[in-house]
């Protein structure tokens, strides 16, 4: 992992990393989106806040290219996700965007170890490779030990790391988490937030979804809060080091 | 908590599931329609025979003696030997001919017997269908065993001795005793030829038993008294001849049918059950009860089983009667009723259900046992075992992910796996046995040459008003000698009588060029009948009229008699038809009774010209070009495989379908979370059939020997055609290699529709509403 980035200056000019313009989204007559704007740096902590059903998912999942705006352009990395065809989006989040979900998502059938090396060796990276990185990672997210065990006896909390380290397999430019802590206990989920601020200081792009203020002023350098579909107001965090 | 909720729980489970709920109709209704039919001709050709037969106490031997070697009186005591249960006779036989057409039949002989009043008979009570018995000299019954023609009652006969006889009824009989009947007074004024008895045996099951019974009953008779004995086995077996065509293939085709439904239903509604894990948590958390729940799932599947059921039952009812009545064409039903049997429709309308019911029984009592906490917080039971090694082992292997992940997930379901398998299996058979029995029919047909052939009927069978211009040998000459002939085949036609045998044949007489032109007749054992006084014919005729080759029967036509020797065994043939020659017909009659000429055109001859050259020169003959035709049972064999083969294999890929449609649901999730972290639509599609293809390839491997295995049970007990070695074996390299590829085409055709729904899931929406 890089270490260029000092981790608490920000520089105007860093690379901007997402960028989304005038982004609408409807489902049928409901209004998800309704013009968002908003520009990640590389390196920078964004937390999304904002009352239950607001637009924080969706937005994520715009940004993820997990689904497409009604109007208005999504770009990640330089690239327009909107001149991407589905298998094009496929290669985009293996290459550039790492996810984490609330409840986890892990495969049941594969044991820690094999769900991790799985984001890889679907680029293909050949089996062994693909296992002795998912172990650096495990261990550096103190799971290794954990690595032959199925997902259904791991704790919240490993499931969560496991997931975590799952999703920086392919050394994505962006992270991105949705209620990262919400399906877990206080202290599962601050092991988690430390987890991620960790990997922030070290120059990881983040963009967290939460309604737990305490995630957002702990993690995030940046607080972006949504209603009704609309960034309602932005304001630099104090980062805590 | 009261049955509303649960009938209104079902409701909405059926709604949500859809597909699933159409799957399940389709399979019941396919495998429904199919068992009965399947049963509809099984029992068709064995109980009728059996129950007229009974009601008639019908004769287990007609026998013919010699009335210079045994005296009436020596007859009658016949009836009293050990193992004789009852007998009647002796009566006096004679055979008459008749010279012109009598009431519907051609000229020929009649076979006539002197028999008092045989309602209440000890053995054989014949059936007055019209009219009455004769009572008095001059009256004469006549034996039709198609149905009374009753306009013609009151009509006469005029034999070639000039007797008139009057007809004041028709009859029949099982026993198939006589052709006609008069009274034993009449038959004394009749010089009778032959004395008949009719006998039931203690011991009669098999042939032996008829034969060692026959035995004991005349013993003491001078040698040679017996002229002739008339097997009820064989009469039986001749009834059943024309379905014993489908018999194997219909009982197998029946038992496939009800093993795939069986499959199928079962994988269908355990995985009802499986993929409803979470649903089951939420009806235990708000209150019903293990035995609520379980009726919840009973319901959601009986409603399309049910559904299925009764259109399969009512599909299947409607196609039996077109079907019976194939099979049954041209045989001698007498008093038997060939219909599908009435108890068929209520047998599948109880028994199907009872099968879908006893099928979800298993996973449904599974449902009973789940507890609710389980069930909602995992969403899905966790899994461990066997099926995680083979994943883990294959996760490590050099394959694509996308593959290997496929390959692995069959293992996590092992025994929906196996259903799967064994309907891939059950279709690969299906595929493998009609491919076998079409190749073999395909085989036992001559190639047809590439010249054009004439065929040209003659007034006598175009039923022309227009008298013949030329004789049949001049006709004959015509068609040699007119532009274009290269050679000309000649076919007689007659009715001919057997000695000791009431019924009569159709004797085809071949001459000209080719004994056996485009008839396509084989002679599959022994060699054609070219030689004089030789005839050959089908395993039908042999069957049914107990000989074999080598055996000699006289023939009888106007009052003539020859002995001819049976030195061939055709392919297949008619049960009432033998072949012979020109010579061994001139023995009989110098009448050729010519019907049809076949012509052979040298190629690049008009056919238009040649045609309009021959009805010139004679207007009374209607010449058509030959259309290359296959037999009639051949297509009815061919178009019932072809429709289960359908039927079943269309059952086996919804089986496939449904196994992965579930999968899919179940596994919507793990779908979406690949998909999220860059598994592209193609990869998943990879994934899903790879998923189903090895099945398929392994079913091949299992199912291709069965399906040989079966092709050859069948293609043996198959009584009407005699197949040779070589028509059996069909299989080649390439025709193999495409059965292989039968299970993977079942497998991937069921694959196709889920495994693109697969590619297309939202994933936004499953990672974050499931
Ligand atoms: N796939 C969908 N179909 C229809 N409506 C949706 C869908 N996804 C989200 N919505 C609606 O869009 C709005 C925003 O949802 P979401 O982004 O999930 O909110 P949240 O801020 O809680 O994450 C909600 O009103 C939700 O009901
Ligand atoms: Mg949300």
């Amino acid at each position: 992992m890089s270490n260029d980035h000092d981790g608490t200056t920000r520089p105007d000019d860093a690379q901007v990393v997402v960028e989304l313009s005038g982004v609408h989204k409807e489902f049928g007559d409901a209004k998800a989106l309704d013009g968002v704007d908003l520009r990640i740096r590389a390196g920078e902590a964004v937390a999304v806040m904002g009352p239950s059903g607001c637009g924080k998912s969706t937005l994520l999942n715009m940004v993820a290219g997990l689904d497409r705006p009604t109007s208005g352009t999504v770009r990640v990395q330089g690239q327009d996700l909107g001149q991407l065809n589905e298998s094009g989006l496929a290669l985009f989040r293996r290459r550039h965007v790492g996810m984490i979900f609330q409840f986890f998502n892990l495969i049941d059938d594969l044991p820690a170890l094999d769900n991790v090396a799985l984001a890889a060796q679907l680029t293909g990276t050949s089996a062994k490779q693909a296992r002795r990185r998912a172990l650096e990672l495990l261990d550096e997210l103190g799971v290794a030990h954990r690595k032959d065990v199925y997902p259904a006896t791991l704790s919240g909390g490993e499931r969560q790391r496991v997931a975590v380290a799952r999703a920086l397999m392919n050394r994505p430019a962006l992270l991105l988490a949705d209620e990262p802590t919400g399906a877990l206990d206080s202290r599962s989920g601050e092991q988690v937030m430390d987890l991620l601020i960790d990997l922030n200081q070290i120059g990881q792009t983040l963009l967290i979804v939460t309604h737990d203020p305490n995630l957002a002023t702990r993690c995030a350098s940046r607080l972006v809060e949504v209603a009704d579909g609309r960034v309602a107001r932005e304001r630099m965090l104090e980062t805590q080091s | 908590m009261n049955g509303g909720a649960v009938w209104r729980a079902s409701r909405g489970a059926v709604k949500r599931r859809r597909v699933q709920t159409i799957v399940i109709g389709l399979v019941v209704f396919c495998s429904t329609a199919t068992v009965l039919l399947a049963l509809a001709v099984i029992s068709a050709a064995r109980a009728p025979f059996d129950t007229a037969f009974e009601a008639e106490h019908g004769a287990h031997v007609t026998a013919g003696f010699d009335p210079a070697r045994a005296s009436a009186e020596q007859l009658a005591a016949t009836a009293h030997r050990p193992g004789v249960e009852a007998a009647a006779g002796p009566f006096d036989q004679t055979v008459v001919t008749i010279p012109t057409d009598w009431i519907g039949h051609a000229p020929g002989p009649l076979t006539l017997t002197g028999r008092p009043d045989p309602a209440a008979a000890p053995v054989d009570r014949v059936t007055v269908l019209a009219g009455r018995w004769a009572t008095a000299p001059g009256e004469v019954v006549v034996a039709t065993p198609g149905g009374a023609a009753e306009r013609f009652l009151g009509s006469s006969i005029i034999t070639n001795t000039g007797l008139k006889l009057t007809v004041v009824g028709f009859a029949t009989d099982m026993s198939q005793s006589s052709g006609g009947w008069v009274t034993p007074e009449q038959m004394a004024a009749l010089h009778p030829t032959a004395r008949q008895m009719l006998y039931r045996f203690t011991d009669a099951d098999t042939e032996q038993q008829l034969t060692a019974s026959l035995g004991a009953a005349t013993e003491g008779l001078p040698q040679d008294a017996v002229a002739s004995a008339q097997s009820y086995l064989v009469l039986k077996q001749a009834f059943s001849a024309g379905a014993d065509a489908y018999l194997p293939l219909m009982t197998v085709f029946g038992v496939l049918g009800l093993i795939v439904a069986a499959l199928i239903v079962g994988n269908v509604v355990s995985g009802a059950v499986v993929s409803g894990y979470r649903h089951i948590g939420v009806l235990k958390s708000i209150g019903f009860t293990p035995r609520q729940v379980v009726t919840v799932y009973l319901t959601m599947v009986s409603v399309p089983a049910v559904v299925g059921t009764v259109l399969g039952t009512a599909a299947g009812w409607v196609a039996a009667y077109p079907i019976l009545e194939t099979a049954f064409t041209g045989i001698s039903t007498g008093t038997a009723v060939i219909e599908p049997a009435g108890w068929l429709p209520v047998a599948t309308l109880l028994g199907v259900p009872l099968l879908v019911a006893l099928a979800a029984l298993v996973p449904a009592s599974r449902a009973h046992r789940f507890s609710a906490a389980q069930a909602i917080s995992a969403g899905s039971a966790p899994r461990t075992g066997r099926g995680l090694k083979v994943q883990r082992w294959l996760s490590g292997t050099r394959l694509p992910r996308a593959v290997s992940l496929g390959l692995g997930q069959p293992f996590a379901r092992p025994a929906r796996t196996a259903l799967t398998m064994a309907a891939i299996t059950l279709g690969v058979v299906t595929v493998t046995v009609t491919t076998g029995v079409t190749g073999t029919l395909a085989k036992s047909f001559v190639p047809p040459d590439r010249n054009t052939h004439i065929d040209v009927l003659t007034a006598k069978f175009a039923e022309k008003k227009i008298e013949p211009r030329l004789t049949p040998e001049q006709t004959e000459a015509m068609l040699h000698a007119t532009p274009g002939a290269e050679r000309v085949s000649v076919r007689g036609l007659v009715r001919v009588g057997l000695v000791g045998q009431p019924q009569l044949v159709f004797a085809n007489f071949y001459g000209g060029d080719d004994m056996v032109d485009h008839q396509r007749l084989r002679v599959v054992e022994g060699r054609p009948a070219t030689g004089l006084g030789e005839i050959e014919a089908g395993p039908a005729f042999l069957d049914q009229h107990g000989v074999k080759l080598g055996d000699r029967l006289t023939l009888v036509l106007d009052g003539r008699q020859t002995t001819v020797t049976i030195v061939g065994k055709e392919l297949q043939g008619n049960a009432n038809a033998i072949s012979s020659n020109a010579a061994t017909r001139a023995l009989l009659t110098p009448d050729p009774h010519v019907v049809e000429y076949d012509v052979r055109l040298a190629q690049g001859t008009d056919a238009a010209a040649y045609q309009k050259a021959i009805t010139d020169a004679d207007p009374s003959l209607t010449p058509s070009i030959v259309a290359p035709s296959t037999e009639g049972s051949v297509v009815a064999i061919q178009s019932f495989s072809t429709t289960f083969t359908v039927l079943l294999s269309v059952v086996a890929a919804l089986g496939v379908f449904n196994t992965l449609l579930l999968t899919i649901r179940e596994r919507r999730r793990d779908l979406g979370m690949l998909k999220a972290i860059g598994m592209t639509p193609r990869q998943v599609v990879a994934m899903t059939i790879t998923s189903v293809a090895w099945q398929g390839v392994l079913s091949g491997i299992i199912g291709i020997p069965l399906g040989i295995l079966t092709h050859r049970l069948i293609i043996e007990h198959v009584r009407i055609i005699a197949f040779t070695e070589g028509m059996i074996d069909v299989w080649g390299a390439p025709l193999l290699a495409a059965l292989a590829l039968a299970g993977v085409a079942i497998a991937v055709l069921g694959a196709l529709v889920p495994a693109r729904s697969a590619a297309r899931l939202p994933i936004a929406e499953v990672l974050h509403n499931e």
